[in-house]
């Protein structure tokens, strides 16, 4: 087989198997759905909800009937991107009229802060290799420090904030910044970054990301065609990139379910309209097809991303391909 | 008589264990001359890998000390690579040690051999697949040790040569094997393009430690014949390390053999063929289990 | 060097999860009334002798609490931990060992588990279902039973092919007896202490987030650290030691049991080797 058919079969294998790890998630969801006690759609309305909205929902989410039917029903639905209405959170738009634009606000606070992390491991990684007292104690204050859950870091991060600003805007006279003080709902993008330095520091992800990183760094170093490379007078660098791009990006996809973990609580905490934000205040507010929506959504990311990974990785390790193709 | 290439004077090399100081390496000399084939035979655990990776710095970090003298006749002069490290413990005695994981250590090693490595002195290890890189092709990885032994090649003539070497090795349809990768490849064939990355370097001195090892038995006897035919002008010397003394006889031009960290007995490979001469006791009994005449024991 | 700094955090460590075990059996025995603690002469008191860590926007002493919230995230903790554990390593053992479609499909049905972001599939559950404590805890411990059958059919597949394996084998020890005791029991315990130590964390982690806020977990009056944390709304600078006791409390909990878990884990494995 050619390189490019066996890759185009590689892919579609992969394409097919997340396929199939989606309808499986979602079967779950739907599963966890069907398991309220009593009626089902009273567990899931608002109290107060006039009966005609009920028998809706119901229809959507075939409440009406088996459970593998009533996934039917709603799986077609949802494939093509029909969550239903919004019913109390925005009443009468989409749910993905809502969602979708929250979404990318969390996808790209994600990223970029999941991209921040593996850059300071990376650096971490470099100088933080050896296993001097100073460092280590570097690195044990630096644990603790991190392994924080995102609202307690997120609380902290924003008490003394608040104050710092407080003693600012007091003693210098300045003006009181549009986001002042936390968590006042605001457009600027300056809680943005506060929100990505704690979802970096938060929930133990720095450390963990180092850890991976330094360990394959270590790995990669030590391999016998590293020294075979530098036996021979020519540079290590490019067989280091080339051999740690793979993995370095592994433990960036990998951890994307946590940070979607941290970062429902932390937009949560500075106020800013994200998905993980909506997912909160819909649940409060009991809009239920927003939750669900919202929460297919976030299954699908972490599938999508993971199958990118996947498909990236064949394209510079052959290896992979040789021995599925 | 011209100067020696290469001259190991009094190397010792200890290891700090959980049981204390190891001496690994006591008091090896040898020394190899242009253009000459020295065998070096042992046993595992004799010192005879860490001797001879010792010239390229390629000791592994674990805490300990090196002494002696390692000489090199360079393309810039006579240099002792021992003496160009710097001397980590004070006092009199000329000790160098160095530091398990110990970064800076490792970073002076890397920076003081670099102008040897390649130039002066390339290696070949066992497990050939190990020691290509998996995500690299071989052509790359070729013309890296062709472009650095002739900076004034474009990329084609750099490519030429390369695919040049890969015939050199007796390599079936060279084209081919320089778009392979190394797992796509049996473990003769990556040992013969492994031999030809560490040639196209033009060292002064290739080191083989134990180049056969992990191969098929026929494999064995191409890969030594090739290592013959390659050596044949005399333009490069070679340190060929192995256990296996037919090997080592049919390559060598002259021999020490090592066990416990010592070298027993020096002596041309010629007499060693012939049982001419008096012999060690432990070389005897290698001769003897390898079904060779022994000559007269010592 | 080396050696020195991991015993002196394992004893650190050590012994902040002891004193939490201590402090959460404790609790569960201290009567403890939240209306009767409510006392407007005391409103947010710095700390004194009569209250170690001073009193809260509603009068009531900090230290109390503290230990009263203990109780919302201990035994769930536990009880994550050994569902992920106990599950976890069954169902790694037997992937790593036997073949055949019953395998596939639970490696398949792991792998969509695992796929879930756990958080917002616990949010989802929260919104279906409003469950108690307990329950959050349990279903937890599953979420993670993937990460922890990985871990272990690693192992096991490791270890299958080592040679004293095969003597056990030989010996008439049926391949239940060798997976469970020799694989799982003495080999596996250092990676089952570590994940057992994680959920233990993520629980008081989950706990601890949804009693912050404020629909889900513990509600006030009972005490949750929290729900304890969320009072800086409330206060507003006003007084620091009602809300960043807990977190601290909060913090230094989770960074012992992971600390804990990963030191015991490391020198159990080095033991072993």
């Amino acid at each position: 087989m050619s390189g490019a058919a066996s890759f185009l079969a590689l892919a579609g294998r992969r394409i097919a198997a997340s396929l199939l790890l989606l309808v499986g998630a979602s079967f779950l969801i739907y599963f966890t759905i069907r398991s309220a006690p009593g009626d089902a759609v009273d567990a899931i309305t608002p109290m107060g909800t006039p009966p005609e909205i009920k028998e809706k929902l119901a229809a959507e989410f075939g409440l009406d009937q088996g459970v593998l039917g009533g996934y039917g029903v709603w799986l077609s639905r949802s494939a093509t991107g029909d969550f239903g209405e919004s019913l109390v959170f925005a009443p009468g738009q989409t749910v993905m009229e809502v969602a979708g634009p929250a979404f990318e606000k969390t996808l790209l606070l994600s990223g970029g802060a999941l991209f921040a992390t593996v850059v300071l491991s990376i650096l971490l990684a470099l100088f933080l290799g050896e296993p001097s007292a100073r460092q280590q104690g570097l690195t044990g204050a630096l644990y603790f420090i991190t392994s924080a859950p995102g609202f307690v870091s997120a609380v902290v991060f924003s008490a003394a904030v608040n104050a710092g600003v407080q003693r600012f805007v007091e003693q210098a006279g300045h003006e009181t910044p549009a986001w002042y003080p936390i968590p006042i709902y605001s457009d600027s993008i300056v809680p943005y970054f506060f929100a990505g330095f704690v979802l970096v520091m938060g929930d133990g992800l720095l450390m963990d990301t180092f850890n991976a990183v330094r360990a394959e760094i270590l790995g990669v170093r030590g391999a016998q065609f590293i020294a075979a490379v530098r036996a021979r007078g020519a540079s290590v660098t490019p067989h280091l990139w080339l051999n740690l791009a793979i993995p370095i990006f592994s433990a960036f996809v990998s951890r994307l379910p946590v940070v979607l973990g941290g970062v429902v609580i932390v937009e949560y905490v500075f106020t800013l309209d994200g998905a993980g934000y909506l997912l909160l205040e819909a649940s409060k507010q009991r809009d239920f097809p927003v939750v669900v929506g919202l929460s297919v959504l976030f299954t699908l990311a972490v599938i999508v991303v993971g199958l990118l990974s996947d498909v990236a990785r064949s394209v510079i390790d052959q290896r992979e391909v040789a021995r599925d193709g | 008589m011209t100067a020696p290439l290469l001259s190991i004077e009094d190397l010792i090399i200890e290891f700090d264990t959980q049981q204390g100081r190891r001496r690994v390496v006591d008091g090896v000399s040898f020394s190899v001359g242009q253009g000459e084939v020295l065998g070096i035979l042992g046993e595992s655990g004799s010192g005879k890998t860490l001797s001879t990776l010792s010239i390229l710095g390629l000791v592994p970090g674990r805490p300990g000390v090196v002494s002696g003298h390692i000489r090199a006749h360079t393309d810039a002069g006579e240099v002792d690579f021992l003496a160009e490290l710097p001397s980590v413990v004070a006092g009199g005695t000329a000790e160098r040690a160095y530091q398990k994981d110990d970064r800076r250590w490792q970073r002076i090693v890397q920076r003081t051999m670099k102008p040897y490595w390649g130039q002066f002195a390339t290696a070949v290890f066992q497990n050939p697949k190990q020691s290509l890189d998996p995500l690299m092709t071989i052509g790359r990885q070729l013309d890296e040790s062709v472009a650095l032994a002739n900076p004034s090649l474009d990329r084609a003539a750099v490519r030429a040569r390369s695919v040049d070497w890969l015939r050199r090795v007796q390599l079936h349809d060279p084209e081919r094997v320089a778009a392979s990768y190394a797992h796509e490849l049996s473990g003769g064939m990556c040992q013969r393009a492994m031999i030809a990355v560490a040639l196209a370097r033009e060292p002064r001195l290739l080191i083989a430690d134990e180049p056969t090892t992990g191969l098929d038995t026929t494999v064995r006897a191409e890969i030594v014949g090739l290592f013959k035919a390659l050596l044949r002008d005399r333009r490069r010397a070679m340190l060929y390390i192995s256990h296996d003394i037919r090997e080592v006889l049919f390559l060598a031009d002259r021999v020490i053999v090592m066990r416990h960290g010592k070298v027993l007995e020096e002596t041309s490979a010629d007499d060693l063929r012939h049982g001419r001469g008096r012999r060690h006791p432990y070389t005897a009994s290698l001769l003897e289990a390898a079904d060779l005449p022994v000559g007269e024991a010592a | 060097m080396t050696v020195k700094w991991s015993d002196l955090g394992l004893r650190l460590s050590g012994a902040v999860v002891v004193a939490v075990m201590v402090v959460g059996l404790v609790a569960l025995v201290i009567p403890y009334d939240p209306a009767d603690a409510v006392s407007y002469d005391t409103l947010l008191n710095p700390p004194s002798a009569a209250h170690w860590l001073g009193t809260d926007g509603q009068g009531r002493d900090v230290l109390m609490r503290l230990v009263k919230g203990t109780e919302a995230f201990f035994l769930p903790g536990l009880m994550g931990g050994l569902i992920a554990v106990v599950l976890g390593g069954l169902a790694g053992a037997y992937t790593g060992y036997a073949a055949g479609p019953l395998r596939s499909a639970l490696v398949g049905l792991l792998q969509l588990v695992d796929t879930l972001p756990r958080l917002v599939f616990i949010i989802l559950l929260c919104t279906i279902r409003n469950p108690s404590i307990p329950l959050i805890a349990v279903v937890a411990g599953l979420l993670f039973v993937p990460t922890v059958a990985t871990v272990v059919r690693r192992k096991v597949e490791a270890l299958a092919s080592e040679d004293y394996i095969l003597a056990h084998i030989a010996h008439g020890f049926t391949p239940a007896r060798i997976l469970l005791h020799h694989i799982l029991w003495l080999q596996c315990w250092p990676l089952l202490v570590r994940q057992a130590a994680f959920v233990f964390g993520y629980v008081l982690f989950v706990e601890t987030g949804l009693s912050y806020l404020g629909d889900y977990g513990v509600q006030e009056p009972d005490p949750s650290w929290g729900n304890m944390v969320a009072q800086v709304k409330d206060l507003a600078g006003a007084g620091a030691w009602p809300w960043l006791a807990p977190a601290v409390a909060i913090v230094v909990t989770i960074a012992s049991f992971l600390a804990f878990g990963n030191l015991v884990a490391r020198k159990g494995e080095e033991a072993l080797r």
